[in-house]
């Protein structure tokens, strides 16, 4: 642990607190329907006509059915338009590599990965996705998702903010204001600083190089049909092959990066994301794409305090979530720069740390970052590969997202994830004191209670469910890159990413073996949309009910939400009912790994 | 059912705009300032020589293995640093396959058209931290010892009649024998024998290509300041001299070399 990263880490949050107040003004302004914002000029008009061709009042507001019901359908056409592109991506234009259409699972799972804000990939970007699938078939998710998550999370804190009153404003315009006046402007300037950078931009076919040293490797013989030749054991018919060539990936990577790094998407135009040097070259870009994916979060905890009146409610809320993304760093950036003792032993440099999936730009401690950033965000793309971390180093991420997406959090559910944690705080609070829990007047009751658990109950159920499912069966086993304990980590992971709406991954675990087995597309489409769709439904039930009850004044016996005691208690909240389920699990995972790895145990 | 009707109407007609204005209007803008303000980094910072063929990317690591040049680190992509194909290894801490490596049964095809294919020699499927650190010592002529439950080995048991290591042979002792290991003479640094994650990484560490600076001076009759000169010049600092990590760019570099006769 150098002072120059430590230097590296105040910058970061430093710069993260000095934008959260003006970009939280801003969102304030964009989330209230007549609201005036720096872009009127610009931007209002093509705001006007996008609702007359849909047909909307900007000024009449849905109640809580209404609005569910609006996102709801909303992501079921954007699901089933990117499933159309997908399955028929070569018989549509931009596709200069002739990549085939994908199979059905995989197409399911990959519009529902990004329908979902998660963004898990069971493809490789590279080779099995046409330009026009990516720019349009994954793109506008990456706005969509996105604008659905931010106008949640306005849903739910008007439901706070109002009293006695039935309505919690209007899906469509709020998806249409976030995406003209944040997303796009946003991501439009975030994209042109990385074309400076060298993430590149084009629709040219991938260009294919001259090494300046070629090389020979022995690759499987392929017959006619394009299989490769294989004998009764399965063994492979091999040829030396002199590789004289580099195929170069190209494609309209800039705006795509950059829209998944402002709204936390996280689904890289490659297969190894952000790690990829064109799609994150320098570690300026890097620092800026991990200030880009925390950016909207922190700036809606400003918000949240705007709109409710009490700024320090929300600067509270902001402060627990530092607080455990800190703890979340120091703790990952430790285990990663102590190393491998197994690896050291063999004569690796122990002061270099753990550099197996790590690029030489980053280094130790930016990969740990933005690992810790990415999963505390629900954003999902990597630099590093987490597969390859250390045990701790490895449970540090996986541990961000059993927390429920609440560390800071995938713009809009982070803070809609956070708030529910809000309410349970203030009812075991209550409970603790022995008084009726209020929350910002507000009387919370066993409907409300029922609904924050349900919504926490539901990821637990499909995280360990499925976990569990997939490591007693044949199909789950067949997927792993990894024994041991590791092995189980793989599983663990890839449920938790998706249900969190994540979209990193253990990425050894192969999700299309080559017999064609469906299981994992198909159990992990599942799980994404349980972690979304049955989270947000309670979450609005939960609003619907706030917005009706009336607010009483303060009075000496009321919990105060802001401050360190309430803080506090958030933390300690966080982590007792949403972490403690998933212990055990963790126990038989990375746990049990550092120690054999201590041990130098080998699976 | 009204109300649904004119819900979905909403979404289909937003989906539509939004799909024009996100995934039409707003790539091709970026795609516009990119190809007028930023040409040669929007297509690729691609490098090309004097004759205008196509060398690769600034950006991009590529595979070199001979002495005359600086090595990069292992790659996981494709057959090796694939720059349409990137991958890690995606192997964890307890991975016995990343320390031993492994080895994979080939088929050879029978003499006779038609006939099944006959069991081939084993060639060497991941190499494994074992097998790199040895090797990266043997080329940069660095002490190290092959130990059998602590004890030396006579490495001429893994040789070949010419005097170079049979990988087959060794990757399948390290796997047989827990006790059979390496152990370098001095720290080898992480980068040089772990994979990257994209595994297209452009860069070593400076502290690698200190090491490999000797040995490419020796091969090319050049004095050391004169190649450490070059991978001076060839070095990407940290980005305004706070963020990430020095590197070395291997490409770059071994192109810098070339040019120098």
């Amino acid at each position: 642990m150098h002072t120059s990263e430590l230097v590296q880490l105040c910058l970061f949050i430093g710069l993260l607190a000095l934008l959260t107040k003006p970009l939280g003004i801003y969102l304030t302004q964009v989330l209230d329907a007549n609201g005036k914002t720096l872009l009127d000029g610009l931007i209002r008009p093509v705001e006007n006509l996008t609702y007359s061709l849909m047909g909307v009042d900007r000024d009449k507001e849905q109640d809580w059915q209404g609005y569910t019901l609006a996102m709801l359908l909303f992501s079921l056409v954007g699901v089933i338009f990117t499933y159309l592109i997908l399955r028929l991506q070569h018989l549509l234009p931009l596709n200069p590599q002739a990549l085939p259409g994908l199979s059905a699972h995989l197409a399911f799972n990959t519009a529902v990965s990004f329908a979902t804000n998660t963004n898990w990939q069971s493809y490789a970007g590279e080779s099995t996705l046409s330009y026009f699938s990516q720019m349009v078939g994954l793109t506008v998710h990456n706005f969509t998702s996105a604008g659905t998550g931010i106008a949640i999370a306005a849903a739910l804190v008007r439901g706070i903010a109002r009293a006695s009153a039935n309505t919690l404003g209007n899906f469509w315009v709020d998806v249409v204001r976030v995406t003209y006046y944040v997303l796009l402007p946003l991501s439009f300037v975030f994209a042109i600083f990385l074309l400076s950078q060298g993430v590149v931009q084009n629709f040219k076919p991938y260009d294919t190089a001259s090494l300046v040293e070629s090389f020979q490797s022995q690759v499987p013989k392929i017959d006619e049909k394009g299989d490769p030749i294989l004998d009764a054991n399965r063994r492979g018919l091999l040829e030396v092959k002199t590789i004289s060539e580099q195929s170069i990936v190209q494609g309209p990577i800039a705006s795509q990066v950059a829209i998944k790094m402002v709204g936390t998407n996280g689904g890289g135009f490659v297969n190894t994301n952000a790690a990829h040097p064109f799609e994150n070259p320098t570690p300026l870009s890097n620092f800026l794409q991990m200030l880009s994916i925390f950016a909207i979060g922190s700036a809606l905890t400003y918000y949240l305090g705007r709109a409710t009146g009490n700024q320090a409610h929300g600067w509270s809320v902001w402060s627990a979530m530092m607080l455990l993304f800190l703890a979340g760093v120091l703790l990952c950036w430790w285990a990663e720069a102590r190393g491998n003792p197994t690896h050291q032993l063999l004569g690796i440099a122990p002061g270099d740390g753990n550099m197996e999936g790590k690029e030489v730009r980053f280094g130790i401690f930016n990969s740990s970052l933005f690992a810790t950033i990415t999963t505390a965000a629900s954003c999902g793309a990597v630099n590093a590969m987490h597969d390859s971390f250390t045990a701790l180093g490895g449970m540090v991420p996986l541990f961000m997202m059993q927390l429920g997406e609440v560390v800071i959090g995938g713009v809009g559910a982070g803070l809609y994830g956070m708030l529910v944690f809000v309410v349970l705080a203030v009812f075991i609070a209550g409970l603790m004191v022995g008084r009726t829990p209020e929350y910002l007047g507000k009387k919370i009751q066993a409907y409300d209670v029922k609904m924050a658990m349900l919504s926490l109950l539901v990821l637990c159920m499909s995280i360990l469910g499925f976990t569990a499912w997939a490591v007693a069966s044949q199909w789950g086993l067949a997927g792993l890159n990894n024994n041991g304990p590791h092995g189980f980590s793989e599983i663990l992971y890839a449920f938790t990413s998706c249900t969190a709406n994540n979209g990193s991954a253990f990425a050894g675990l192969t999700a299309n073996p080559s017999d064609g087995d469906s299981h994992y597309n198909a159990t992990l489409g599942v799980a994404m949309l349980i972690g979304r769709f049955l989270m947000i439904i309670p979450i609005m039930g939960l609003a619907g009910s706030l917005v009706k009850k009336k607010i009483a004044p303060p009075s000496p016996g009321t919990f105060p939400v802001q401050g360190p005691t309430f803080t506090i208690l958030l933390i300690g909240i966080v982590l007792l009912v949403g972490a403690l389920n998933f212990l055990p699990a963790l126990a038989l995972g990375p746990v049990v790994e550092h120690f054999l790895n201590l041990q130098g145990l080998l699976f | 059912m009204k109300a649904l009707f004119c819900e979905l109407r909403g979404a289909l007609v937003s989906t539509a705009i939004l799909a024009v204005v996100t995934c039409g209007i707003y790539p091709v803008a970026v795609w516009g300032v990119g190809q007028v303000a930023f040409k040669d980094k929007a297509n690729g910072s691609l490098i090309t020589d004097a004759n205008g063929t196509l060398r690769g990317s600034s950006l991009l690591g590529q595979g070199f293995s001979s002495d005359k040049y600086f090595v990069p680190r292992p790659s996981s992509a494709g057959t090796g640093y694939d720059a349409a194909g990137s991958s890690g290894s995606n192997l964890g801490p307890t991975s016995k396959k990343l320390v031993n490596g492994t080895v994979k049964p080939t088929a050879i095809a029978s003499e006779k058209p038609g006939e099944p294919l006959q069991p081939g020699p084993e060639v060497v499927e991941f190499d494994g931290l074992k097998l790199r650190i040895l090797s990266y010592c043997e080329q940069n002529g660095l002490p190290y010892q092959l130990l059998r439950a602590g004890q030396p080995v006579d490495p001429k048991l893994f040789k070949d009649a010419q005097g170079a290591y049979d990988p087959v042979k060794l990757i399948n002792a390290f796997n047989d024998e827990v006790s059979l290991t390496v152990r370098a003479g001095v720290p080898i640094p992480a980068d040089a024998v772990t994979g990257s994650a994209s595994g297209l990484d452009p860069h070593i560490s400076p502290a690698n290509a200190r090491i490999q600076a000797a040995r490419v001076a020796k091969v090319r009759g050049l004095a050391v300041e004169n190649v450490q000169a070059c991978v001076v010049e060839n070095t990407d600092q940290p980005s305004l001299r706070i963020f990430g990590e020095p590197g070395v760019n291997v490409l770059r570099l071994n192109l810098a070399l070339d040019a120098l006769r």
